[in-house]
């Protein structure tokens, strides 16, 4: 299909912008923001979304970086995952967010899409909401009463929903530097390589003195949001890093699961079944690259 | 009604300069704006790669691009391959030809533009890195074994070349 | 004047054939990947409008009112269509059985989710897609037919009046004495099987080109035409035009594979051409469309079969009932996938009877379609199962067992209970020589060990045959009428010797353009690159049937041949005139017209055209000036059913077997593919390359049917998967490169030797995978019996097992 009409505009700056998303909501008119694309114009295409102006940050060149920031990796949020997938500073030291950059669709998506688009879109097959909880990152946001910083425990609200108001841009994800010695993995389940996730898991933790530390695990494709699985984490918390530890922690992480989705691939009890899998690989890979 | 962009668009080293919806997708832009029918559409929600193109070196769908988005960038298209001057195939498009790397064609132009980035970054991409990379383009004739021998073909071709 | 076709590639008046059964680059080539190939949305003419089609939302529902005021006041809108125009235009689609079609737009009511109940035809889709939303459709819901059951049930809603009920054809053929070997049989395995709704689903979706010509009642049709000749007719009985006043032209496709909508997409554009005055209307159907309604659904089966089997391994008897969901109507010729096992139905064995129980239901979902294979996948895999389940009660190994039973190379030509004959073959060589190259041995040994360790490993060895050059009376039982497909090409050589092959069809991906062009080169000596091959519009090209049932390679090649024989009689009595001999000693051989006597005086094809079309004083009295010969080609032998379906249909038989190891995750339930073998056997192969491709074309649509695709409705007959999101077609990452090698044994009774090749692979490897799934299962004591075997299903299965 073809999109319905919309209204475009590309500002120059963030500052243009902003000033847009404002007067457009006085207007009342409904506006999205176009990033890579990615996510957005399938949506278009298929007529589910049908925003009566797009504002386009595409020519904003303020928002492509990656640097880093002290302990923090701060990535402009029109950065594109590609860029991030090739910046030497994230894949030292931020494995895990490379990693997951990595599992994101194929070559072409990860060219055009931006960082910064998963976050805002939400959905909830994607890999970088969970990564986002369990490294308890940061996200700037730009708007009319200037800028805030938003800790993704704040950020993402429900089904395809964050906090940002609808007159905020999105401008900057922060990467908290990865201490050395951390555990990290991330594993999904899809039907295809490339395919949105059934279910995945993303964590990092701590070995020390022979015990597990400061667990974090996250689930994806499952519920609304990304979730937290805290009950795995507080079970971790000073245990032996044993097969049979490992195990226990999955099946609660699985356990304390909110009804899962369902939908023609998997159901609402093979999702959670998936969780308890991808946990349990997932503890062992980290525990293995924990020092 | 909507406010046509005016855009310009340097296509294969051309330069085009033109009034368009906002909605106008970078292949329909491509397809009738231009009428390079080259790069097809199979999906029109940018998942099946047939309409695969670069911009500004990239590969990308251009399906689910805009072309408002490509005011002022580069795109290249399977009818720049072909050498200019002497009307030659590019390699990439004479390997395909020799290890069959095609049945009905129409997927055939994605599949090179994805294979030219490819390429361009990684002279002797093992098969697991053409399968990584082909990950995006789909197929329905050939089961992608005779494109993934196009592939190898054209790698030691270019290297060939490069060496001479 | 008694033609005869070479049999062998050896015949050819050729010392070596250069062309014919080598590895040849195909001359469809240079234009595809220059991206400069019309397929049919490349084309624009002057005037040209763009048609939407307004689709129905509920899967039954009487249409009560269709208001297309606004959308025909949108600037830019020049024709909207309705039912109402297209009942006073048009007729109902001619189907078989008759009486199972419908209108191109819904005119009293809607069958099936995605069913027109408008059109518009504007400047440009954008447009006409924008006036789509502004008709209003009233509808009056009526309680929807989701399944067979439902539509069997008493008091189910009926979705065709005139019929009375859902059953459009129920019908058991008995061939051979079934109940006694059953009753005789040691063992009987049966089981029932649940194949759901796949498609074709080529990358570029249909598309036309439509234009009414007003001023003399005649359209021009345009587009993505897999069997233009055929098309053309049902367009003029549907649009009630004279036959000879509908032309098609056929543009280079992007795929087929049978499953191309555009029955309605045509009629449609050509009532809207009719509408706007005469102006050419655009239809590309999209991808969604495609997926809801666009002939991509195939195969909607419910199977509950049986073997008969001996103590010794003997199989004697198979009984198949077949439920069949053929969706909302048979206008997409799904019938006929019911009918076409009839070809192969016991396979590659010396099965002696067999029973057929067919009931082919209509439901409220879309009405199904051909797709490459047409029916006897999922046959074969109901048969190759049970084959694997007689195997595992009788403890025999499934290669054995298989090896047990097939026709014997002495046997052929074999005809099978079904009635068909099969030409020839060598079913033990061909299994002999995959098991050698998969070293089934060892694999077996691998097995053990990494079962030893946990893992689930599973073997399938599989044994299919493929039915090749169709004729329609294979079809007859489900009320196709008619013997012989004919195809015909052109041979025409100009003043200076060059040559053009004129044929009937286009291009699909199959390079017969390419095959002609090596047979013609090969008779007459010449560069392949020589050979002009062009594809003429129907109002001016000889019959023609175009691609289908694994027949073109083959019909193009006897029509090739066919001309050439022809022509060379003809050039023959030129060259005997000019050299006051008789022309029976004369010969054609690499390219030259020579004396038998003495091979140095002879004369070029080009002194021969030219003499014809420049000198016609040297001529022979009474020869035409025509350096032209055109032969249509039809299989010889083909007869009429009997009562029960009998008759020898498909011309030949090619035969494979697969050997495919798999691993399942026991965690995700997800099936890897670790190993794939084939060796095939499809006669002499013209052209090596081709053969290839469409066996590993053919693997990559079998794994999707066997593990990823699926189109699912709920219980209100609403489609769920209607994206590309949903419909998983493997990418690279899921189809194995399989190892392949072949044996060959010639058909004595087609063009060169030559079987039909094209559908082959899915034919078997749906069949393969789920065997070697099950044999995975096996010890589990737990078995997958639907497709696709997709993760969830096979973790369910699994689940059984760990609680039964």
């Amino acid at each position: 299909m073809k999109p319905a009409n919309f209204d475009y505009h590309a500002p120059q700056t963030l500052a243009e912008a902003v000033e847009l998303m404002v007067r457009l909501e006085e207007e009342g008119v409904d506006a999205k923001i176009l990033a890579g694309g990615q996510s957005l114009m399938p949506m278009l295409a298929m007529r589910v979304a049908r925003p009566e102006v797009l504002v386009d940050l595409g020519r904003i060149k303020s928002l492509d970086y990656v640097r880093q920031e002290g302990g923090v990796i701060a990535v402009g949020a029109m950065t594109s995952k590609r860029a991030a997938e090739e910046s030497v500073l994230i894949e030292q030291q931020q494995p895990l967010f490379h990693a997951a950059t990595k599992l994101v669709g194929h070559r072409q998506i990860r060219n055009r899409g931006s960082v910064g688009g998963s976050f805002a879109h939400a959905d909830p097959a994607s890999e970088y909401p969970a990564v986002a909880l369990v490294l308890d990152m940061a996200f700037k946001a730009v708007g009319p009463e200037g800028e805030r910083t938003i800790p993704a425990t704040d950020f993402f609200v429900t089904y395809m929903t964050t906090s940002l108001e609808s007159t905020e841009v999105l401008t900057e994800v922060r990467l908290p530097i990865m201490p050395a010695g951390t555990g990290w993995a991330i594993q999904e389940f899809a039907r295809r390589n490339g395919d949105l996730a059934l279910a995945g898991v993303a964590m990092t933790l701590k070995v020390a003195d022979g015990v597990c530390a400061d667990a974090r695990l996250a689930a994806f494709g499952v519920n609304a949001t990304a979730v937290r699985l805290t009950a795995a984490e507080d079970f971790l918390a000073g245990k032996r890093p044993e097969r049979a530890m490992l195990e226990q922690a999955a099946a609660l992480a699985a356990g304390s699961l909110d009804e899962p989705m369902s939908c023609v691939h998997a159901s609402a009890d093979y999702r959670r079944h998936l969780i308890r899998v991808l946990a349990e690989r997932c503890l062992a890979e980290a525990v293995g690259r924990a020092a | 009604m909507t406010t046509k962009q005016r855009i310009c668009v340097t296509v294969n080293g051309v330069r085009h300069e033109r009034e368009v919806e906002p909605r106008l997708t970078l292949a329909d832009f491509l397809r009738h704006e231009l009428a390079l029918g080259g790069t097809h559409v199979g999906c029109e929600h940018g998942i099946c790669g047939v309409c695969t193109v670069m911009i500004d070196g990239r590969s990308a769908r251009s399906c689910i691009a805009l072309a408002v988005q490509a005011d002022g960038c580069q795109v290249t298209t399977v009818e720049g391959l072909r050498d200019r001057a002497t009307g030659h195939l590019h390699p990439i498009q004479q390997a395909f030809v020799e290890a069959h790397g095609l049945q009905c064609g129409f997927c055939t132009p994605g599949f090179m533009m994805t294979t030219l980035e490819l390429l361009t970054e990684n002279a002797e991409p093992s098969d697991e890195a053409i399968k990584e990379a082909l990950g995006g383009n789909l197929c329905r004739c050939t089961g992608y074994e005779a494109i993934i021998a196009s592939v190898r073909l054209a790698a030691q071709r270019l290297r060939e070349q490069k060496n001479a | 004047m008694a033609i005869k076709i070479p049999t062998l590639p050896e015949q050819l008046p050729a010392a070596k054939p250069r062309f014919v059964g080598k590895e040849v680059k195909r001359v469809e080539d240079p234009g595809l990947v220059s991206g400069s190939a019309e397929f049919i949305d490349n084309l624009s003419l002057p005037g040209m409008l763009h048609c939407a089609i307004l689709r129905s939302p509920h899967p039954h529902a009487r249409v009560a009112k269709v208001d297309t005021r606004a959308a025909e006041a949108l600037p830019g809108v020049i024709a909207v269509l309705t039912g109402e125009d297209v009942r006073r235009w048009s007729n109902p689609a001619y189907t078989a059985p008759e009486g199972w079609g419908a209108y191109c737009i819904a005119v009293d009511k809607v069958r099936f989710v995605g069913e027109p109940v408008a059109a518009v035809a504007a400047v440009s889709r954008y447009v006409a897609e924008e006036a789509l939303e502004l008709i209003e459709v009233e509808y009056d819901v009526l309680k929807p037919v989701p399944t067979p059951a439902v539509a069997m049930a008493a008091n189910a809603p009926v979705l065709f009046e005139q019929h009375g009920g859902n059953v459009i054809q129920s019908r058991v053929y008995n061939w051979g004495e079934v109940d006694r070997v059953f009753a005789e049989a040691d063992h009987v395995v049966q089981n029932t099987f649940r194949w759901n709704r796949v498609g074709a689903n080529p990358t570029e979706t249909f598309g036309c080109i439509c234009q009414w010509d007003l001023s003399d009642n005649s359209l021009t049709c345009r587009g993505s035409y897999q069997t233009p000749r055929f098309w053309a007719m049902a367009r003029a009985l549907a649009l009630n035009l004279p036959t000879n006043k509908v032309r098609v032209i056929s543009h280079p496709m992007g795929g087929g594979f049978g499953g191309k909508g555009g029955p309605r997409g045509t009629d449609i554009a050509a009532l809207l051409s009719r509408k706007s005055g005469g102006r050419p209307v655009k239809y590309i159907e999209d991808r969604m469309e495609y997926l809801l309604a666009g002939f991509g659904q195939s195969w909607d089966r419910y199977y509950d079969a049986a073997l008969a089997v001996k103590a010794d391994g003997t199989v004697t008897g198979l009984k198949v009932k077949l439920i069949d969901d053929q969706g909302a109507g048979t206008e997409g010729w799904g019938t006929i996938s019911v009918a076409k096992p009839l070809a192969a139905f016991t396979g590659s064995y010396r099965i002696e009877a067999a029973q057929y129980d067919t009931v082919l239901v209509a439901t409220n979902r879309a009405p199904t379609g051909p797709y490459r294979g047409y029916g006897p996948p999922p046959h074969f895999l109901v048969l190759e199962s049970l084959m694997d389940m007689a195997a595992r009660k009788l403890d025999i190994d499934p290669a054995e067992l298989r090896r047990r039973n097939y026709i014997r190379p002495e046997q052929f030509p074999y005809t099978i209970p079904s009635g068909n004959e099969y030409d020839s073959g060598n079913y033990e060589a061909v299994l002999d020589k995959v098991l050698a190259m998969s070293d089934y041995r060892g694999l077996r040994e691998s097995q053990a060990r990494w079962r030893a360790e946990g893992r689930l490993i599973g073997i399938g060895v599989v044994s299919t045959v493929e039915p090749g050059v169709f004729d329609w009376n294979a079809y007859a039982t489900v009320g196709v009428q008619g013997i012989g497909v004919p195809e015909g090409a052109k041979l025409a050589f100009d003043m200076l010797g060059s040559l053009t092959v004129v044929v009937g069809f286009n291009l699909q991906g199959q390079g017969q353009f390419t095959v002609a062009a090596q047979v013609a080169a090969d008779y007459w000596g010449l560069d392949l690159s020589a050979v002009k091959v062009a594809s003429a519009p129907t109002d001016i090209g000889p019959p023609s049937f175009g691609q289908g049932g694994s027949r073109l390679g083959v019909a193009i090649t006897g029509a090739v041949l066919g001309a050439c024989e022809k022509l060379k009689a003809i050039f023959c009595q030129v060259v005997a005139h000019l050299m006051q001999t008789t022309p029976d000693q004369v010969e054609l051989m690499d390219g030259r017209l020579r004396l038998k006597a003495n091979p140095q005086v002879g004369m070029s094809l080009a002194e021969v055209a030219g003499t014809m079309l420049g000198r016609s004083d040297l001529l022979p009295p009474g020869m035409e000036p025509c350096p032209e010969a055109t032969f249509v080609w039809t299989a010889e032998g083909r007869n009429m059913p009997d009562d029960q379906g009998r008759c020898r249909s498909y011309l030949t038989a090619a035969n494979a077997t697969h050997v495919v190891m798999v691993e399942i995750d026991r965690d995700t339930g997800c099936t890897e593919i670790l190993k794939y073998f084939i060796v095939d056997d499809c006669g002499t192969r013209l052209n090596l390359a081709n053969v290839e491709g469409q066996l590993q074309g053919a693997l990559a649509q079998g794994v999707g049917a066997a593990l990823y695709e699926e189109y699912v409705y709920n219980d209100e007959a609403q489609p769920l998967v209607t994206t590309f999101v949903d419909y998983l077609m493997p990418t690279i990452h899921e189809v194995p490169m399989a190892t392949k090698d072949f044996v060959i044994t010639p058909s004595p009774v087609a063009p060169l030797g030559a079987k039909g090749c094209g559908e082959g692979a899915i034919h078997t490897t749906p069949a393969a995978v789920l065997c070697a799934i099950n044999d995975a299962l096996a010890p589990l004591g737990v078995e997958i019996t639907e497709t696709p075997a997709s993760p969830h299903r096979v973790w369910k299965t699994l689940r059984q097992a760990r609680e039964g």
